[in-house]
């Protein structure tokens, strides 16, 4: 029980992290209809300004997010008055490979800054504790910490886009970028927020993961690829669309642990043999294949 | 005037002649270059700067003279036999990558025009260099691979001192039936119901995978339960799934074979989900590493470790505390199983050179093949070095033999490895079970 119990904690802990992940994804996306091959590169900045930050100043890893979303912030207003801007005169190819190359860009020079080697926070508050259930249900801590602050970020962005004035006008540059610019709405300055916003989402999220997973220059990759299943799955632009996919592709992770506690529960020799762990994202990326083949508009989707 | 030229003309004539009836190899001999390939940067990067460490020290004794070290290789400045020859070690960096190893070695014979190999650390590298090295018909050793396929492969040209995962894998089941039986020091026989069921998680590149497949192996000949086998990719970021997964076997015993990065990942994880088995056992490369240690501080203690080399040899070894002091010097720590086996491959290089006599790949084939080094002119704890030449295997060092040490805080606070098998070598109590993190 106890195996099925921390699995679920597990997959729902690290979903809610993940759906920070993707929210800026889905609202550059939303808002620009260009997709953001960077996203993960972002991220991986945010993870070694947390890192960075935490290690240069002392502070506890945990408060090094307003500078993770400042530095995320500025990045991705950098990045578009820098090279978005441009690009969108082009084609929708030209988008495309211009964010590709923004990423290999990204990579390569962290790459250069900080090498190849791993690099992880060894200390802080909340490091290496955890919090026992009862049971033997164990929740790591900064899991929990990391989980409960993306909620407060989720919710943070959310409201900003819901209630207030920038929100709407964030909104009706998404619906209809032309109306909006009759309306008298700066959309040149909305898309740079947007950019700022999914950037700043993007290494929160980064400098929250940093708590427990180590970092190198490629680390993007992986969050891009599970960034786009849960927008995908949540539908392109919906912001609560994401919240809901991270939830699911959380526990999509763990269910290499729902087959340990199938096996270990009643036994099963030839479950015990399977390397599922192993396979722990191709399910991700199964479901991902699933819905771009049977509704691809996503389950919240309204742009089509 | 013209007598003024013709002196000089004659003089010239002279020069030239005595160039070149100088022999070539003469002034070739100056200078044996070995290409060095290592991970230097990438997950192992930290094992790689020890492996580095190691055999530059090997080649600054072979190219200086120490009379004060009890070692053939000291004793004079560069190979006697070659007219003092000097080594020079080309080091070049794989970085983990089997296809990049084999270009770089492609490289050092073609362009750099090596006179042999040392290398690779990865068994994954070291299979796709050896490969390099057969088709050129270039000598490497190789002093710290330990997939067991390396030298079941009929090749000629491949030689590896240390020994592999077979011996080590054996040596732990040995050890664990040992423990049953009471035959470890300050630990009372174990009931055997209390350590028989074991959970592996092995990194999957060549060398993980193949200690994974021998765990299976041995627990089934030694009639232990194996609850779980996973494989993992040591440059996993998160390994929180894994090791869930481990604590869901509830094994008595979990067994590891980690490069640096994951193996401090994969402790940190554990200790996050409090996991607790009797015994944590690595198969050294990243569970012996100064980083480890650093990063991880109390939390190891009592972890075990299998390795060839361990700080508390000096205490039985003379050599090993001279060339220990050394590499202190140069480098800040103590030898390690790396370092340790890296020097005593540059070490069989020299040997074998000064053996050869040349750098002709057929006479240096010929002493690799017949060449003895005793015990005690090594570092490392071995019977010595002696290469098979027929049989299933060829080319594996046959005298070779492992450690396994468990890391225990001492009473100045600072974490030591202890050796606890052999048990005829025992350097202190063994903690059992192992301590809750």
């Amino acid at each position: 029980m106890d195996i099925l119990v921390s699995s679920l904690f597990a997959g729902l802990l690290i979903g809610m992290v993940l759906a920070l992940v993707a929210l800026g994804l889905t609202i550059i996306f939303g808002v620009m209809d260009i997709v953001n091959f960077a996203h993960g590169e972002f991220l991986m900045i945010g993870m070694y300004t947390g890192l960075l930050t935490a290690q240069a100043t002392g502070v506890d890893p945990l408060f090094t997010l307003p500078v993770a979303g400042a530095v995320g912030f500025a990045l991705g207003i950098i990045c578009y008055y820098g090279f978005i801007k441009f690009v969108m005169r082009g084609p929708m190819v030209a988008q495309l490979l211009g964010t590709f190359g923004l990423m290999l860009f990204l990579r390569n020079l962290a790459l250069l800054i900080f090498g190849s080697e791993d690099r992880s926070l060894h200390h802080g508050v909340l490091v290496g504790k955890s919090f026992e259930l009862g049971m033997g249900i164990i929740i790591p801590a900064t899991k929990l910490a990391a989980a409960g602050l993306s909620v407060a970020a989720f919710v943070a962005v959310w409201l900003l886009m819901n209630r207030t004035k920038v929100g709407k006008a964030l909104t009706a540059t998404a619906l209809n970028p032309q109306g909006a610019r009759y309306m008298g709405i700066p959309t040149e300055r909305m898309n740079a927020l947007a950019w700022g916003i999914g950037g700043g989402s993007a290494t929160i999220a980064g400098a929250l993961i940093v708590n427990f997973w180590s970092v190198n220059p490629f680390v993007g990759l992986l969050f891009t690829m599970i960034a786009f299943a849960i927008v995908a799955l949540g539908g392109f632009g919906s912001v609560p669309g994401a919240f809901f996919a991270g939830l699911v592709v959380g526990l999509i992770t763990e269910i290499p642990g729902f087959w340990d506690f199938m096996s270990y529960t009643f036994e099963f020799e030839w479950m015990m043999d399977v390397p599922m762990t192993s396979f722990k994202y191709m399910w991700v990326y199964v479901a991902y294949f699933v819905i771009m083949v049977f509704r691809p508009r996503g389950l919240f989707g309204w742009k089509q | 005037m013209k007598s003024w030229m013709k002196v000089g003309m004659f003089a010239l004539a002279v020069l030239a002649v005595g160039l070149w009836m100088v022999p070539s190899g003469a002034w070739a001999q100056k200078e044996i270059k070995i290409g060095v390939i290592y991970p230097l940067t990438g997950g192992a990067a930290a094992a790689g700067r020890e492996l580095r460490a190691g055999a530059e020290l090997a080649a600054k004794i072979a190219n200086s003279a120490m009379p004060d070290l009890a070692m053939p290789m000291a004793q004079n400045q560069g190979i006697k036999s070659l007219g003092g020859a000097k080594i020079k070690l080309i080091i070049k960096d794989h970085q983990g990558n089997p296809t990049l190893g084999a270009d770089l070695a492609k490289k050092l014979i073609l362009d750099d025009k090596v006179d042999g190999i040392l290398g690779c650390y990865f068994s994954s590298v070291t299979k796709t260099v050896s490969a390099v090295c057969e088709q050129y018909k270039v000598p490497m050793i190789n002093g710290s691979s330990t997939s067991p396929g390396l030298t079941e492969r009929g090749f000629k040209w491949f030689w590896r001192t240390t020994p592999h995962d077979r011996w080590f894998t054996k040596d732990l089941f040995e050890f664990l039936v040992g423990l049953t039986e009471g035959k470890v020091q300050g630990v009372k026989a174990v009931p055997r119901e209390e350590i028989n069921t074991l959970a592996s998680a092995c990194e999957k590149t060549e060398w993980g995978s193949h200690v994974s497949g021998l765990i299976e192996e041995f627990a089934k000949e030694y009639g232990f339960k194996l609850r779980k086998s996973l494989l993992y990719a040591a440059k996993s970021v998160d390994l929180s799934s894994e090791v869930r997964s481990l604590k869901a076997a509830r094994p008595d015993v979990m067994l590891f074979a980690s490069y640096t990065s994951d193996a401090i990942l994969l402790v940190k994880t554990l200790k996050a989900q409090k996991a607790h088995p009797k015994i944590m056992w690595g198969q050294d490369a990243g569970f012996e590493k100064p980083e480890f240690r650093e990063t991880l501080g109390d939390s190891i203690n009592g972890i075990l470790t299998r390795t060839v080399f361990l700080p508390k040899v000096v205490d039985i070894k003379k050599l090993a505390g001279q060339v220990n002091d050394l590499y202190k010097e140069k480098t800040g720590n103590d030898l390690g199983g790396a370092s340790a086996r890296a020097f005593t491959g540059l070490q069989t290089w020299v040997a074998v050179l000064e053996k050869a006599g040349s750098t002709e790949p057929q006479a240096i084939q010929a002493a690799a093949n017949s060449i003895e080094i005793p015990g005690k002119d090594l570092v490392v704890p071995w019977k010595g070095i002696r290469f098979s030449t027929k049989g299933k295997e060829l080319g594996q060092n046959v005298l070779g033999s492992g450690l396994i040490g468990q890391y225990q805080k001492g009473k100045d606070g600072k974490m030591e490895l202890e050796i606890v098998y052999p048990f005829d070598v025992s350097s202190a109590d063994m903690i059992f079970p192992f301590p809750e993190f």
